[in-house]
């Protein structure tokens, strides 16, 4: 990767991490857009695994300060999705919207499981109904926002050879 | 080549496994260990994004509680329409139950049903009929005076006409007697309809403007003293030998909405001093809100002129601790009025020494209502 496309990389991680700061807490819907894990998940997508689980890491540690009694459950989903991602996007490499819309639900999805079971805060019928019914919800949401983000900033991360 | 891959992959696989260690462990620290680490987090990385979260997150209040506020205020504004109504149906229905007080007996109360027809501003229809006692030829009255006459009679309904109509007519006089005439609608296509004619007043009787005219009692059906309007000016018609008035009606019939039937046995005993009573009693509250605000004033002035005296005094005090000598401290109140503590000793004129004299008395009461403490 070259520089200029390191510091799109960066550019794209930080106004996504903005994002989810500013524009996620004014919706504020009950299946909130997750635009932290798109920033992951962009970013893993561009480096090998072990930058990827770092990048995980990180940003999941510190998202998990917020909520001090859940601190690593957040850290431990981020990194097996980055990872994960990271892995895919080399094994399997499309560069088709279709694709990445699936590629961030199920991302999604996979972190809300990891991040509810290792949290231990919910259990029977209410973490059946959020794994079920709001995680995918909030998963579509979060496709949604990414393929939006993908079109939006596609001639920003993929300039043409010109 | 094969063996870079395999240790870019034993790389990768040796951090995921550290990583998932350290969020494991992370996990499974003590709530105590935990909170140090969590606290470094969010004041350094996350108190930026904290902030913006917080701005956002009043945003979204904000615009959340925009649509409860327009709604408050809406409901606020609905209901402050609605004073103006009530307040004016309040005064109403208070002045319908002095009426009621003043004529004692004899009357029935109905509720004037105005139509919206052509014909409808010539009658009304009253929610009163016979079996409440009503019948043809009563009159029909407001707190403010004459309203009309019955006209028709239903057993639960009637049906009055009002003085608007072209037919109506009342025998009138001035309020002093001096003078007589018919009263009837002033008929006129323009803004005049709206007033009365008082007709065949006798051409050696002059009415001033501002005469209260009121119902005669002669003819048998309006008693005698019921306010029917007042006089605005004389006009000029095709009868020579009669003067023929202008009359501001003391009732619009589209005002009117609470009435009363004086039943026939209460026309006859006469209604003189319903009305009067009532205009006397106005004047009295007039009087005494008038004679309440001069008191008032009067006690301000008191009190005004107390705590001058007492400044007075305390200038006095300085100025002769100063060493300024006794003929040059010319009376207080000169001395405020031009700003001056010192002037010519022959600008201490008597009156003004007097009145010196005068507001220091206030003081001196003031001085010998302190208790004296050894």
């Amino acid at each position: 990767m070259t520089l200029a496309g390191i510091a799109r990389a960066v550019i794209t991680f930080v106004v996504l991490v903005l994002l989810h700061f500013t524009l996620r807490p004014l919706l504020g819907w009950r299946a909130p857009i997750d635009f932290l894990l798109l920033a992951v998940l962009t970013s893993a997508v561009r480096v090998r695994p072990a930058g990827a689980v770092v990048i995980g890491f990180l940003v999941g540690l510190v998202a998990d300060s917020l909520a001090p009694d859940t601190l690593g459950a957040g850290a431990l989903a981020m990194l097996f999705v980055a990872y994960l991602a990271s892995w895919l996007k080399a094994v399997f490499f499309a560069d088709s919207l279709p694709l990445n819309a699936m590629f961030f639900f199920v991302g999604k999805w996979l972190f809300d499981i990891i991040y509810f079971i290792a949290e231990h805060r919910l259990s029977g019928i209410d973490l059946v109904q959020q794994l079920v019914l709001w995680s995918p919800l909030s998963a579509a949401a979060t496709a949604i926002a990414g393929v939006l983000v993908l079109v939006m900033m596609r001639p920003f991360l993929e300039p043409s050879q010109a | 080549m094969a063996r870079l891959g395999r240790s870019n992959n034993r790389l990768d696989s040796t951090v995921l496994v550290a990583c998932a260690i350290l969020s494991l462990l992370a996990l499974v620290l003590p709530t105590q260990a935990r909170e140090p680490i969590a606290s470094v987090l969010r004041r350094g990385l996350l108190a930026p994004m904290l902030l913006l979260q917080q701005r956002a997150e009043e945003g979204r209040r904000a615009l959340t509680s925009h649509e409860a506020m327009v709604s408050q205020r809406d409901s606020v504004a609905w209901r402050a329409m609605g004073v103006a109504a009530l307040q004016s149906e309040n005064t109403r229905l208070r002045n319908i139950l002095g009426l009621g007080s003043r004529l004692q007996w004899g009357f029935i109360p109905a509720e004037a049903l105005h139509g919206r027809g052509i014909r409808d501003e010539f009658g009304v229809t009253l929610s009163a009929g016979s079996l409440a006692g009503v019948q043809k030829l009563s009159p029909v009255v407001a707190p403010e005076g004459l309203v009309g006459v019955v006209d028709n009679v239903d057993p639960s309904i009637s049906h009055a006409m009002v003085w608007t109509h072209p037919d109506f007519r009342v025998s009138a006089m001035s309020q002093d007697a001096s003078a007589f005439g018919i009263v009837q609608a002033h008929v006129e296509s323009g803004p005049g309809r709206y007033l009365m004619e008082m007709r065949g007043v006798p051409f050696r009787t002059s009415i001033k403007p501002g005469t209260l005219i009121v119902s005669s009692g002669l003819g048998g059906v309006y008693p005698r003293g019921i306010p029917i309007g007042r006089v605005l000016a004389e006009t000029k018609t095709a009868e020579t030998w009669a003067r023929t008035y202008l009359i501001r009606p003391a009732v619009f019939p589209a005002d009117v909405y609470a009435i009363m039937i004086l039943r026939p046995d209460r026309a006859s005993a006469g209604v003189d001093n319903v009305w009067v009573t009532g205009m006397i009693a106005d004047s009295s509250v007039r009087k005494i809100v008038v004679a309440g605000d001069s008191l008032a004033r009067t006690a301000a002035l008191a009190e005004a002129t107390a705590r001058q005296a007492a400044q007075d005094s305390v200038t006095r005090d300085s100025l002769r601790r100063a060493g300024v000598p006794e003929q040059l401290i010319v009376a207080p109140d000169t001395a405020t009025r031009v700003r001056r503590p010192i002037v010519r000793p022959d600008s201490t004129r008597s009156d003004s020494a007097r009145r010196d004299s005068v507001r220091r008395t206030p003081a001196r009461r003031d001085t010998l209502a302190v208790p004296h403490r050894p």
